[in-house]
């Protein structure tokens, strides 16, 4: 089930919060003036039982019930029994039977003299005192009705609740306002981001017109815009190079078909064109190869096997592949160093074949390449470094990209180079959960292939941690 | 020799039958799975070159009928989808070899007469003469014209390869990947050092060259005419 929303979520809330601190703020309000009435009534019983127990004292048995008369009459709501230890009456209330109240101060314990008895309907707070006079003991009970405060409290109760009512009426309409005007940047940014297209990928988010807590959100989603933006530019200019690489060979092709058809010629012609157009096809389909290998290789269609491989091997029979050449352009190659990858065999050597293939490409004459192994607990790395003319730094990120050429201006810097062994290497890498890093400085160029140590690897990343 | 080409691409089917043809071998081809099937099924052939993707009838269905009826013709079979699913599957249905689209002539060439070489089974010797050129095969050592050739090891390996397929024309790939065990294209012109390294060390001190450039499909050692 969809969650409520947000708006409803904290209009609820705020009526909730502002209802429960009203009602406990009432209840303390209210137990507090029930309380200080108690305190009251009972100070006027003491007042009243002291008087009594003065009278009782003082007057002569004859002249008490008058007396006790005037004093205890003109109080309104006070009701009093005074009567011997007999149970003569001396003075009761008129019109009050005071049944209850003897039951009720015949339970008390000895000794306490508040209590509290109903009677017709009405709450009494009583007080029993016994005076000990001449004519043997007196027992009094005075009360006093509750009816006065009862019928305030009443009057509070009530209008606490309609004011709780209220209050979380206007405080849920407060909460609603604040939810929404809250909100408002969120719907701004959907503006926003509901103008960002594949061809308008230069829209940002507000970061700077938003609230502090969604100044990070909005500039998550930026920073993941600029990468999009990124990804696309490199997609774009991938197409666009293609298309370029692809038409460079096709021209050729066509203009030089078209040129030896256009008259008869000599066999010995033909032969050389065919053989010129072999090379171009060559290529082509060469560059056809190493595209479908790589977008296989990104989608994790070829998937490396996951073999133990002893690198120095790998790196030796590389140097005896291309020993002749090195030999030929007066480059040294160097191996230092050891270590053990779990791996695919074929694509290792792809990756360094690569690498090298670069390296004799770009090492001067008397220069020399070192290919240096090692490995620690957690990483097995290849560096693999030559003389020769440095890479600016600001080229270094984009070395990876397909088809990428260091000078631009060159469109064919030399035949054989399909500009994507780079972008095989890494994509290689990636598939065994490697990396691939490069540097240039001093003279010197150094690409570094860095692999899981062997026993670091997950159970699965070497293969089939994609699935197909 | 007798090769059948299943093959339903009619301009590729035409060129293999005309390049296969004159490279020496007796052609048959069929544009179609079920023709293809049915010829395999009732003529003997040496070798058959089929495409995966045919209509009517598969490669794979094709190759699974001839091995059910135990007929163990080598099967080259040609795929343009070039996943290690389909190679292995290939492999187990009992094709002998694979080439993936696009290939080089040459290159199926070259395969195709290994196959066909794999049956009769290579001579061992430990002895080959061309000409006047003699690779010791015990002792690694090459001499011609009875002067010793110093050579690497990778050297007399390339040139062991050249002389025992002496008129084939080698493409590049097969020589890396025979000699060096490097089953890719370096994108380097390595093959072409090494050889020209060879041809330093072989020919060029004698009039009779025995190394051949075959522009745009690779090397061939061939004995010179005067030698013969």
């Amino acid at each position: 089930m969809r969650p409520f929303s947000l708006t409803t979520r904290l209009t609820a809330f705020f009526s909730l919060s502002s209802a429960t601190v009203l009602l406990g703020l009432g209840a303390l309000i209210a137990t507090s003036m029930d309380q200080h009435f108690a305190h009251e009534d009972f100070a006027v019983l003491e007042e009243k039982a002291n008087l009594v127990r003065k009278i009782v004292q003082d007057a002569a048995p004859a002249a008490m019930p008058a007396r006790l008369g005037a004093a205890l009459q003109n109080h309104p709501g006070l009701v009093a029994l005074v009567r011997t230890g007999e149970g003569a009456s001396l003075y009761a209330t008129d019109g009050v039977e005071f049944r209850q109240a003897l039951d009720a101060a015949r339970a008390l314990p000895a000794g306490k003299e508040e209590f509290t008895w109903r009677q017709d309907g009405a709450e009494y707070r009583g007080l029993r005192i016994t005076v000990g006079g001449a004519g043997g003991e007196i027992h009094v009970i005075v009360g006093l009705a509750t009816e006065i405060h009862a019928h305030f409290m009443h009057g509070f109760l009530h209008s606490l609740v309609l004011y709780v009512l209220l209050s979380a009426l206007v405080s849920g309409v407060f909460g609603w306002w604040a939810a929404r005007s809250g909100l408002a940047p969120l719907r701004a940014m959907a503006v926003r981001a509901r103008a960002v297209t594949a061809q308008k990928l230069d829209e940002r988010m507000p970061v700077e017109a938003v609230p502090l807590e969604m100044a990070d959100l909005a500039s998550t989603l930026n920073a993941m815009l600029a990468r999009l933006q990124d990804d696309f530019r490199r997609l774009s200019e991938f197409s666009s190079d293609l298309a370029h690489e692809l038409r460079t060979p096709l021209t050729n092709l066509l203009t030089q078909t078209h040129v030896i058809l256009a008259q008869p010629r000599e066999a010995g012609e033909y032969r050389e064109i065919l053989a010129s157009n072999e090379e171009e096809l060559q290529r082509l389909s060469r560059m056809v190869s190493d595209m479908l290998y790589l977008a296989k290789m990104e989608h994790g269609l070829t998937l490396p096997d996951a073999g133990v491989i002893a690198v120095q091997d790998e790196v030796s029979a590389l140097f005896e592949f291309y020993e002749a050449l090195a030999e030929d352009k007066a480059v040294a190659m160097r191996l230092t160093g050891r270590g053990r990858i779990v791996g695919d065999r074929l694509m290792l050597r792809r990756a360094l074949s690569n690498l090298l293939s670069n390296a004799l490409r770009h090492t001067p004459p008397g220069g020399a390449i070192d290919v240096v192994v090692a490995s620690d607990a957690t990483a097995v790395t290849i560096a693999v470094e030559n003389d020769g003319k440095e890479i600016p730094v600001e080229l270094i990120p984009s070395l990876f990209d397909r088809f990428f050429r260091g000078d631009k201006s060159r469109a064919r810097p030399d035949s054989e180079s399909s500009g994507l062994g780079l972008s095989i290497t890494r994509a290689i890498m990636v598939a065994h959960g490697g990396d691939i890093t490069a540097g240039s400085a001093a003279g010197r160029t150094r690409f570094t292939l860095v692999f899981p140590a062997k026993d670091a690897l997950p159970a699965s990343s070497a293969a089939g941690a994609r699935g197909q | 020799m007798k090769l059948l080409v299943v093959e339903d691409e009619a301009k590729t089917g035409e060129y293999l039958r005309q390049g296969l043809t004159e490279a020496g071998f007796v052609v048959d081809l069929a544009d179609n799975g079920l023709d293809g099937q049915y010829r395999a099924l009732s003529e003997p052939y040496d070798l058959i070159v089929l495409d995966v993707m045919l209509p009517g009838v598969d490669g794979w269905r094709i190759l699974q009928t001839l091995r059910a009826v135990e007929n163990n013709v080598p099967v080259l079979f040609l795929t343009a989808r070039d996943s290690v699913a389909d190679r292995v599957k290939g492999l187990e249905l009992g094709a002998d070899d694979y080439l993936v689209k696009p290939f080089a002539f040459s290159e199926l060439l070259a395969r195709v007469r290994t196959l066909l070489r794999r049956g009769s089974g290579q001579i061992a010797t430990d002895r080959i003469q061309v000409g006047d050129l003699v690779l010791d095969l015990v002792r690694r050592r090459a001499t011609r014209a009875g002067r010793r050739i110093n050579l690497t090891s990778k050297e007399f390996a390339l040139l062991e390869l050249f002389v025992r397929r002496r008129g084939e024309v080698l493409p590049r790939s097969l020589i890396a990947s025979q000699v060096w065990d490097m089953n890719f294209d370096s994108d380097t012109n390595v093959i072409d050092v090494a050889i020209r390294r060879l041809r330093a060390k072989i020919d060029d001190a004698f009039d009779a060259k025995l190394i051949q450039t075959v522009r745009g499909m690779g090397y061939v050692l061939e004995e010179p005419e005067d030698l013969r």
